[in-house]
């Protein structure tokens, strides 16, 4: 249908339409309007996508000079084509309301796994392998060379023909200048795209980048200051960014500058080091004028006019782009050899802070002091590293990139630690956390602000919507981030019935309180009334169960005593059983089975962990998760001490007490983990909070309001077989048939209802209703 | 009759309607004999008895009746000479025996009822023949349900195997036998189990029994195996079953090796950059510790056995197929091996991905109604549905025929010319017009009718609508009889006859006589129904007295 948004014109490609749908609508609108940041949380399920995407491009339609651009950042693969379908679904419904085609060019943009088309390097099952063998392929030089070897067959010589891909020379021949026609591209509609004409899928997305009005990709692209100068530099200002799924996008902040270096990277380091010595030994005796030419470039204080062409750029600096120096390269480092030198000195160096024997912790300031006292190294080559290091590459013509990581890690760390100085920290330990009994040294560079990765981002573009179904509490995200929002907004769902059932189960039918919390975590009256409470539920509920523990290792001990105590016996009598293990394709096949046992109606069990790849990607819509029970709350590990460190920068920095943030963390991701089974309206299901401390007010609080305001008082603190008796009697309601009819005009409106003046009214009452 | 069945129990000195005789429990019906009579003068299938009841303890009778679904029951009075304490022996010993075999027969009755009655629900005209034959004697209701509703009987005749429970090895309880050993009851349904779920042991057990040792020597070393405790991490070589774990470690580290046909799920291709090594935090945000081997191991088993046994369910024909040829696998496994690993993996189907995509994205409350679908095409003759008429290859041009068709008629009509020797007189034309206009001689009837059904009142119509369904559906059968080869169809037609008139005198001159008697209407609203049955009834005169002359 066609809405009138606020004075704008919105395609809507549904016949009906959620009020917090249009509330929401509304509110990005004005978001948009006053050009700036919004914060907007609205339970999953409702609609989150479609929503964003029809108001924008409606606005891009209306108002094309005022936003220009829309860049869609989500967390997952599969969560990227969801988006590119609802975008085709909605440019397929603007066509056929305008009557005619749109100029509009919508694509996915994802790593060279995703996207590469070539018959021997698609094969490639791992990221980095494909990365490195298409640089390998058509890196400048490589080209060059094959070149070269071409002609030189042509006389007559007989020199081996270098690989190059077809693809993208075939790109580069033809396809230069050509344009992508208007229409959405998914990602295996690019593909379909490269292979009819012969041109290498992920080069056409990266050259469209900058003529598509929506570009959809992850995160990384846009926050991580490594691949966002490849990927992102030329993207303009007038853009609207939106990052779905946002609940951890201080995580992926702090990831994507945080660093760290063990022992066996720093040897194979040295490997790297006397590996290009020899190389350049060579290239002196061959070429010694390549290196001359590198040397006056270098004086000359030119950036590399290579670095223009895009497919040279699989290294960036890991730094900001404001922090990037405009200035020449420090004579010290200018030759190849010396250059070296420096690293090899630079590698020593970090091998003998290694050899600790007990914990040590020191700002970047103290760093950089202790590297000058001992190794004479000042600040400012090192801030030159990682540029020096890739001008270098490219003179020697490397290829093999996978091989020459390590370098490149300490390359980047080097440059980081003398760029920052503020918000990062340095720990060294001499052992794991996991095992605290081998010796096996880290060193820690740690991020600790998260704000630092995404303040270009904020400062660059005209909007930046954070969105999410669990962002509460919402005053949180902008301090983390440190970014003032213009609108700040939690919407809850209207429901035409209670459909979702918020729990929180407090003690076992013995009246044993039943916690997470680290005295009792291993009690074995704990771990049974946990059992009991499964079984239970796993008795009463249909179809799906899923069940999310703190952490792996609390999962493993608690599966191996319900063992030993017959639960797991009880549990298979009633449902299939599945559990989520550290191995991605194990879970996988055991995921892809528990969807069969639900669908074939044999019902099954998961149990799976918080913060683990499930409860981060995986949805558990309808039959497939009609009960969730959340055993403990997820706090993060507090004994490390990257976490002490972060905890004590938020508290200096940013006012935020350790225990708020603490709790704010593990409440969300416990709700993450909740509201994975509801996934609109139309479906319904039981969330069981496993333990004492959900009933506290300050965890209470912190959940979403969708959730918070189906909690009632007298669902605080019940035993696993009131628990039980509520959720039989509610299942027997949400069983009934549910048609249309029972959601219109409540929870489900049409376009006339929508427009009645007591519905306009409701929803401003709504939108005012801000937190 | 009474010597082709299996007696089960043979009571004498039974009384029923006050006459003696000996009761009979005869493997599928309960039968009483009169004492002195050789056929049985009660009998019934068990599965037509809905309950039986037995007179309370205090009572001066031993009795027990049995209840039958229709709602008759029958009594019958143990009255042994021997007292009370051997007629009420008596009378347990069919009770019990009633109370085993009742349960088996009865669930078979219900289910049939229960689907029978749902099918009349769901379907309306179903239902409607079904109140005009059945109820009203005019054919019964077997008769109704092999003539008249086979097919929808047929369609939900397929048959659903019991699947495995997922606790089965758990329900085998060991007993200690009292002398330190463990004593483990197995009965066939979980032997069965094993071997749909765990194949690998199935054939070898095929390998050892007998040939190498006994049944129960197999199954003894079958759970003292690690393969039967779920968390085995050592295997030792002398272990009966160690190949058989070596075995179903290699199936699911195949299938981990296979790409997973659903791509929302595959884990491993969600994230769509890697950090790479070293960037960002390591692992160590999930979970910190470390951990047992010997549990992930179990947990490993978990996850295996539950996919066993959701396989097992899926595919019971794969089972036995493996379990026919318990030696082959070996011998083509190479081959196999081989074949797949020189293929590439296959592309995934991106027609499939793209129907889950918009599945998993489309809100169904937000969009319209879909308009209701058709009636779906069902073709009892696909080849004739396919191959109809056949087009004329010379005139599929490059065209398309509408337009070749307009040319053509373009042509026609530009060298069109009017023969004028072939037309009528104005004279006649103008009658012949007159008489087919409405009123007209050669309208008068057709007029009429449709007057006559727009003036029909609604309950009649709508009566008059279903007698013609039933009709029709009888016609048809009627007619679907000739031509009469075989002898069950001459049965049938006969009998479709005999159907027609009943259902011409109850149905249609009932309905003559009262509803259009009612409504003042004449007997044009039934001339049409009358005139179908009376060609059937013709047809079947000439058909048996054609008969009749042959057989002479």
């Amino acid at each position: 249908m066609r809405l009138n948004v606020d004075g704008l014109l919105v395609y809507f490609p549904y016949d009906y339409i959620y009020p917090e749908q249009f509330s929401y609508m509304l509110e990005l609108k004005k978001g948009l309007d006053a050009k700036g940041h919004l914060v907007l949380e609205m339970p999953s399920g409702t609609g989150k996508t479609i929503s964003l995407l029809s108001l924008i491009v409606s606005y891009m339609l209306e108002r094309p000079l005022e936003i220009t651009k829309l860049v869609y950042c989500s967390r997952t693969v599969p969560e990227i084509e969801k988006v590119l379908e609802e975008l085709a679904k909605l440019n397929r419904f603007i066509e056929k309301q305008t009557g005619q085609k749109t100029k509009l060019v919508g694509l996915a943009v994802s790593s060279r796994k995703n996207l590469c088309i070539h018959p021997e390097v698609s094969q490639e099952r791992e990221g980095k392998v494909v990365d490195s063998r298409c640089y390998g392929l058509t890196a400048g030089y490589v080209r060059a060379r094959a070149a070269r070897a071409d002609t030189a067959a042509g006389d007559g010589d007989g020199a081996d023909p270098v690989p190059t891909c077809q693809f993208f020379e075939q790109l580069e021949e033809s396809g230069r200048d050509a344009t992508l026609q208007a229409g959405i591209y998914s990602l295996d509609d690019l593909k379909h795209y490269g292979r009819e004409r012969g041109w290498c899928p992920y080069f056409v997305a990266r050259r469209a980048i900058q003529q598509a009005n929506i570009i959809v990709y992850s995160y990384h692209y846009l926050l991580d200051p490594k691949i966002a100068e490849v990927v992102s530099k030329e993207i303009v200002q007038s853009s609207v960014v939106v990052f779905d799924e946002a609940h951890n996008i201080d995580n992926v902040c702090i990831d994507s500058m945080s660093v760290h270096i063990n022992k066996r990277m720093l040897e194979r380091c040295s490997n790297n080091i006397s590996a290009m010595e020899k190389r350049i030994a060579n290239l002196k005796e061959t070429d010694a004028a390549r290196l001359q030419d590198e040397y006056q470039r270098m004086v000359d204080g030119l950036r590399d006019a290579q670095m223009k062409r895009e497919n040279n750029q699989l290294l960036a600096n890991p730094v900001l782009p404001d922090q990037i120096l405009q200035e020449a390269v420090p004579g010290n480092i200018r030759t190849a050899e010396h250059f070296l030198n420096f690293m090899k000195r630079l590698v020593e160096y970090l091998k003998m802070r290694l050899r600790v024997q007990h914990v040590v912790q020191e700002s970047p300031a103290g760093f950089l002091k202790d590297i000058f006292n001992k190794i004479c190294v000042d600040r400012k080559p090192l801030r030159f590293c990682a540029e020096r290091l890739t001008s270098m590459i490219r003179t020697l013509e490397l290829t093999d990139m996978a091989d020459l990581s390590p370098l490149v890690l300490v390359s980047h760390f080097a440059t980081l630690v003398s760029t920052y100085t503020k918000g990062f920290t340095i720990i060294v330990e001499p052992s794991d956390d996991k095992t605290p009994n081998v010796y096996n040294p880290i060193l820690y560079f740690r991020c600790l602000d998260s704000s630092l990765a995404i303040k270009p981002v904020f400062e660059r573009y005209q909007s930046v919507v954070i969105t999410s179904g669990t962002l509460s509490p919402l005053d949180m995200y902008p301090k983390i981030l440190d970014f003032h929002p213009v609108i700040i907004t939690s919407f809850t769902m209207t429901l035409a019935r209670p459909c979702i059932l918020p729990m929180i189960v407090t003690k076992g039918n013995d009246q044993v309180t039943i916690s997470s919390k680290f005295e009792s975590r291993e009690d074995p009256a704990v771990i049974r009334n946990y059992g009991n409470l499964l079984v239970d539920m796993v008795t009463a509920v249909p179809d799906g169960v899923v069940c999310f523990f703190t952490s792996y290792m609390y999962m493993e001990s608690v599966v191996s005593s319900w063992y030993d105590q017959g639960i797991i016996t009880q549990l298979q009598k009633h449902k299939l059983l599945f559990i989520e293990t550290q191995d991605a394709a194990e879970t996988s096949l055991a995921l892809l089975n528990y969807i069969q046992a639900c669908e074939n109606g044999r019902g099954a069990v998961l149990l799976s962990v918080a913060r683990g790849k499930v409860s981060e990607g995986v949805d558990f819509d309808h039959h497939l998760g009609r009960c969730v029970l959340m055993f403990g709350i997820p706090y993060m590990y507090t004994q490390s001490r990257i976490l002490k460190a972060r905890l004590e920068y938020l508290r200096d920095t940013f006012q935020i007490r350790e225990n708020d943030f603490l709790t704010f963390d593990a409440v969300r991701h416990a709700s993450q983990c909740v509201g994975r089974a509801m996934r609109g309206k139309t479906d319904y299901g039981i969330m069981v909070f496993a333990d004492k401390r959900f009933q506290r007010s300050d965890k209470r609080t912190k959940l979403p309001l969708w959730i918070q305001e189906h909690l009632k008082d007298s669902m605080c603190n019940l035993s696993t077989e009131e628990a039980v008796q509520i959720s039989k009697r509610w299942l027997r309601r949400m069983a009934q048939p549910f048609s249309r009819q029972d959601q219109l005009g409540i929870s489900l409106l049409t376009l006339q209802q929508l427009q009645s003046e007591e519905m306009q009214n409701k929803m401003r009452e709504r939108v005012t209703h801000r937190i | 009759m009474t010597t082709t069945e299996d007696i089960l129990l043979q009571v004498n000195n039974v009384r029923h309607k006050k006459s003696d005789g000996t009761l009979f429990l005869m493997s599928e019906r309960i039968g009483w004999l009169m004492g002195s009579k050789d056929t049985f003068s009660v009998s019934y299938k068990y599965a037509d008895i809905k309950m039986q009841k037995i007179s309370p303890d205090g009572k001066a009778k031993i009795q027990l009746q049995v209840v039958l679904h229709d709602g008759g029951a029958s009594t019958f009075h143990f009255n042994s000479p021997d007292g009370e304490p051997a007629q009420r022996a008596d009378r347990d010993k069919v009770k019990e025996l009633l109370q085993t075999l009742l349960p088996k027969f009865k669930r078979k009755v219900n289910k049939e009822l229960e689907e029978k009655e749902r099918l009349l629900r769901e379907n309306p005209s179903l239902l409607q023949l079904y109140q005009d034959l059945v109820i009203t004697r005019i054919a019964t209701a077997d008769e109704f349900w092999a003539q008249h509703a086979s097919e929808f009987l047929n369609k939900t005749n397929v048959k659903q195997d019991v699947g495995v429970s997922g606790a089965f090895l758990a329900d085998i309880k060991p007993q200690t036998d009292g002398c330190n050993g463990l004593k483990y009851n197995l009965n066939v349904d979980t032997i069965n189990s094993i071997y749909k779920t765990y194949p690998a042991v199935r054939r070898k057990f095929f390998e050892y029994v007998p040939g190498r040792m006994s049944e129960s020597e197999f199954w003894t070393r079958f759970f003292q195996s690690h393969y039967f405790h779920r968390d085995r991490i050592n295997l030792s070589s002398k272990d009966l079953f160690t190949d058989c774990a070596r075995q179903d470690e290699k199936v699911i580290q195949q299938e981990l090796q296979e790409e997973l046909d659903d791509p929302m799920l595959d884990l491993r291709r969600m994230t769509d950059s890697t950090v790479g090594d070293g960037y960002g935090s390591d692992s160590s945000a999930v979970g910190v510790g470390q951990t047992n081997t010997a549990t992930v191991s179990m947990i490993r088993r978990f996850n295996q056995h539950s996919i066993n046994v959701l396989k097992a369910s899926l595919t019971p024909e794969g089972a036995a197929a493996a379990a026919a040829t318990p030696a082959k696998p070996q011998q083509n496994g190479q081959s196999n091996g081989e074949a797949s690993s020189a293929a590439p993996p296959a592309e995934r189907d991106p027609a499939a991905k793209r129907a889950r995509l918009e599945e998993r994205t489309c809100y169904e409350d937000l969009e319209a109604a879909p308009p209701s679908a058709g009636q779906p095409l069902s073709l009892t003759k696909v080849e004739r549905y396919l191959s109809g008429p056949t087009p004329d290859l010379a005139q599929l041009g490059s065209e398309p025929p509408s337009a070749s068709a307009a040319r053509r008629l373009r042509e026609n009509v530009l060298h069109w010319r009017p023969f004028t020797n072939k037309v009528l007189d104005p004279q006649t034309a103008v009658s012949v017009l007159g008489d087919l206009s409405p009123g007209g001689a050669l309208m008068k009837t057709s007029h009429k009718d449709r007057n006559a059904s727009a003036d029909l009142p609604d309950h009649v119509k709508t009566e008059l609508a279903a007698i013609y369904r039933s009709a029709g559906e009888l016609l048809r059968h009627f007619w679907a009889c000739f031509p009469v080869s075989t002898p069950a169809l001459e049965e049938k037609v006969a009998k479709m006859e005999d159907t027609l008139h009943k259902f011409h005198q109850l149905k249609i001159q009932n309905f003559e006589d009262t509803v259009c008697r009612q409504a003042g209407l004449g007997p044009e609203v039934t001339a049409h129904l009358n005139q179908m049955l009376s060609a059937a009834y013709a047809k079947y005169e000439s058909w048996r007295s054609l008969r009749r002359s042959l057989q002479r």
